[in-house]
């Protein structure tokens, strides 16, 4: 069916430097629970008649989306597929505000059409006239990882030969006291915002940052299961989703300490896309063949060409992604 | 009625959002919708919030809308005519 | 049975013509309307007939065995409803369940509880449990828990195509081996933050729904759940379970045309059930009925029916919309509708659409018939979400085979 599928171009909108890796090498970093992404200039991406009726979500979600596509050569992604925890919650807050405090009535439609999960990957099909594959997965911290799972099933089936996956979610100052009330978000993290996209294309033949081998989720794994599953894995460092909070960083305490392993979360903080984040990280890292002192705690870079991402969410679900080097770089 | 023409041009930028869309730049009499403005159907359902939020006008039918919204002359005479408050 | 084939093993329902697949049936023959006046939301908006399940959360508790006070949404009872008849019929148990995978579709999620409670959220610390119930992920958690450790779960949400799509998902899943077993479809109940939202879009009616129909005016929201259980030939031949139906195609595409309009000429509707037929197999004169997705808006119903007429041309099968009985079921709608053609299959006969009467330029006439007529062997089943998510099934007799 083909030979790799490579991953050619991931972009991001986060609490670092947008669309950029300036954080490889000189991260911001932060203090505070609540910190929201620095945006770019989007005039470059979506007029201003397009933007008045996108909430920050939507106009990240295209702005990286484009970015990746134009970066990769790809006009017209063979599958479009995102991942969000809460979708568009700015405008889904402001709709229920005003139905919680207002009544029933003279209630804003353009603010309960972002509230639906699926704008960001039927907005990024509108806007490239892409027709085919379409979905979105809404599972937690583990929504993009199944976006990713879902791309990597079509490929296999020979349903596609390239695909734009990403996952977006943003944070409104109310929902954020929310989530940490739900622990969602605990002490010691920070809660934050991440647009990821990433486009991928089989046998590409174009340079490309990695390789994605392969993808596996499971729900509730026994100890032995998880066992087996890293037995069949052989990879040169590994990219956790510690983020400090012992809770947490516990959950990945069966990784043992053969094999380097480091984080994105401190320097990204902690949201439902968190993952799109580790994701957007390995790829870079295998690009530069190297995971930077920043995410290693300073304990200097960690030499690679493949790299195992593992997921951990709330201690049930579990995600195990493998990328590679580009083979002879 | 020119006053209440200028405050309701600027009740359509704020409530569609037209950031770069100046009160002046609204001619009185060119159609808001397809050409003009180049509006669309879900700011027709929005014009309708901001006529019964700010006038006290109630449309059950959208079809209404797309007679009454032609231009900001004949919306401001209809909300002239039938407004509430 | 061959091999790389997709089995329907088992499957639930809960809507608003029946608390599972007996009372769905019966209504189905005889024709008999869910929709009617509010009963269970508490709204002002009393003007709007809808299709409520007609149980309330505290009777689906109990029927549920969940104990009073815990944190659970109505999403997520009514998911639980369907599951259990689903892993019922398909002979799956508790100690089965770390083989089965676990496709929710839903984009309401929580919203019935955190609408209630909003402003304890912001108040208080009340009601914080319900926080956690709100996001779509949970609720699929909630429905798989009250059940066993089920090997993977994860939730679709393209508004009112996600439970066809996660059928989809499911059925690559077995289809490339990653599980034998899968149970996938969707779960939504009725909030007042939705039916508000519909409202805003001014396309819901204030009389019962008439898709097709020349003078309809919108859609009746209703809400339920509805699982399949889908499985390899292999498995089910190995546990000895009886395939109820089969999923020979499917197929998704996007309308990349508005975010809650659809296109003129149909193209996403068109692409989806093309892809679906390919995928099956099959051509377009080997389906015998079609349950659209008619949600009763001028807008829907002729951009469907120029689709349809696109794929089908002039030999269109028998066409209805069982939105008119349940009302529009939206997540959930996907999986509702592939159940009611499960039992279309089984029992022979094709649903009706109730409410229609005038047929209108350009748009197909529906079947208004009512007995139970002839054999069926297959079906397509449209599902088209908000932002043109457009999805088809392609649903097949196993009686024969």
């Amino acid at each position: 069916m083909y030979q790799t599928i490579d991953i050619l171009s991931v972009k991001q909108i986060s609490i670092q430097q947008p669309l950029c890796e300036e954080w490889m090498e000189t991260p911001l970093t932060y203090t505070g629970d609540f910190v929201r992404a620095i945006d770019p200039d989007f005039k470059q991406f979506i007029s201003a008649g397009e933007a008045r009726r996108l909430g920050k979500l939507l106009k990240r979600a295209l702005a990286t989306s484009l970015s990746a596509l134009n970066e990769g050569g790809i006009q017209n992604p063979d599958a479009i597929v995102t991942g969000t925890g809460f979708g568009s919650i700015e405008n889904t807050e402001l709709f229920l505000d005003a139905l919680v405090r207002e009544g029933e009535q003279m209630l804003k439609p353009t603010q309960f059409m972002q509230s639906t999960h699926n704008t960001a990957s039927s907005l990024i099909g509108i806007n490239t006239k892409s027709h085919g594959y379409n979905s979105t997965y809404s599972q937690k911290g583990l929504s993009f990882d199944s976006a990713l799972y879902d791309a990597w099933l079509q490929f296999r089936l020979g349903k596609i030969r390239n695909a734009l996956v990403g996952a977006h979610d943003e944070m409104s100052p109310v929902f954020s006291g929310f989530v940490s009330k739900a622990g969602h978000v605990k002490n010691g993290e920070i809660c934050s915002e991440a647009a990821v996209s990433a486009l991928l294309e089989a046998d590409s033949g174009k340079p490309a940052m990695c390789t994605l081998k392969s993808v596996q989720i499971m729900n509730m794994p026994t100890a032995q299961e998880l066992a087996d599953v890293m037995s069949k894995i052989s990879v040169d460092a590994i990219i956790t989703g510690r983020s400090g909070n012992p809770e947490n960083d516990s959950w990945y305490s069966f990784l043992g300490s053969d094999v380097p392993q480091c984080s994105y979360k401190p320097l990204f903080g902690v949201n439902f896309s968190s993952s799109a984040i580790g994701f957007y990280t390995a790829a870079c890292c295998l690009k530069a063949g190297r995971i930077p002192s920043v995410m290693n705690a300073g304990n200097g870079a960690v030499p690679c060409r493949s790299i195992l991402l593992v997921n951990v969410v709330e201690g049930r679900h579990y995600s195990f992604t493998v990328l590679e080097a580009v083979c002879g770089k | 009625m020119e006053e209440m023409i200028l405050k309701l041009k600027q009740e359509i930028i704020e409530v569609l959002n037209l950031e770069d869309v100046q009160p002046s730049d609204i001619d009185n009499d060119a159609p808001l919708f397809g050409e003009g403005l180049g509006l669309d159907s879900i700011d027709a359902l929005e014009l309708i919030v901001l006529m019964e939020k700010n006038y006290g006008i109630k449309l059950q039918d959208p079809a209404k809308g797309k007679e009454i919204f032609k231009s900001v002359n004949v919306m401001a005479d209809y909300i002239q005519k039938n407004r509430t408050k | 049975m061959k091999a790389g084939q997709v089995l329907i093993t088992g499957c639930g329902i809960v809507c608003a013509i029946g608390n599972d697949k007996g009372q769905v049936l019966e209504s189905l023959l005889a024709g008999r309307t869910g929709v009617g006046p509010l009963k269970y939301l508490k709204t002002g908006h009393t003007e709007f007939p809808v299709g409520e399940v007609k149980m309330s959360d505290t009777e689906m508790e109990r029927a549920m065995g969940i104990a009073p006070g815990t944190p659970t949404t109505r999403t997520a009872l009514m998911g639980m409803m369907a599951m259990h008849e689903a892993l019922g019929q398909a002979c799956l148990e508790k100690d089965d369940l770390p083989h089965v995978g676990f496709v929710d579709g839903t984009t309401v999620g929580g919203m019935d509880k955190s609408e209630q409670y909003y402003l304890d959220f912001i108040d208080n610390d009340s009601r914080n449990a319900y926080i956690g119930t709100h996001d779509c992920g949970s609720c699929s958690e909630m429905i798989a828990d009250r059940f066993g450790r089920f090997k993977f779960i994860t939730t679709i949400s393209t508004a009112c195509s996600s439970a066809a799509n996660a059928i989809e998902l499911a059925a690559d899943m077995i289809r490339l081996g990653e599980a034998d077993v899968v149970v996938a479809g969707g779960s939504e109940c009725i909030t007042k933050f939705h039916l508000n939202g519909f409202n805003s879009l001014m396309i819901l009616d204030h009389g019962q729904c008439r898709p097709f129909d020349a003078g309809r005016a919108g859609l009746n929201l209703g809400e339920g759940a509805a699982f399949v259980v889908l499985e390899s030939a292999e498995s089910a031949a190995k546990r000895g379970v009886k395939p109820v139906a089969m999923l020979s195609g499917y197929g998704n595409a996007c309308d990349a045309f508005h975010q809650t309009a659809s296109s003129p000429d149909g193209e996403g509707a068109y692409l989806a059930m093309m892809k679906a037929l390919d995928n099956a197999g099959l051509k377009p004169s080997d389906i015998d009925y079609i349950n659209a997705h008619g949600t009763g808006t001028p807008n829907n119903d002729l951009s469907e029916s120029q689709a349809m007429k696109r794929v089908f041309g002039d030999v269109m099968p028998q066409v209805s919309s069982t939105k008119s009985l349940t009302g529009h079921t939206t997540s959930a709608s996907g999986s509702i509708e592939a159940v009611i053609c499960i039992l279309a299959l089984q029992n022979g006969f094709t649903p009706v659409n109730y409410a229609f009467e005038q047929a209108d330029e350009g748009v197909i006439v529906p079947n208004m018939k009512l007995a139970p007529d002839r054999e069926l062997k297959h079906v397509l089943c449209n599902s088209f979400g908000f932002g043109g998510n457009d999805s088809s099934l392609v649903i097949s007799n196993v009686s024969n085979n």
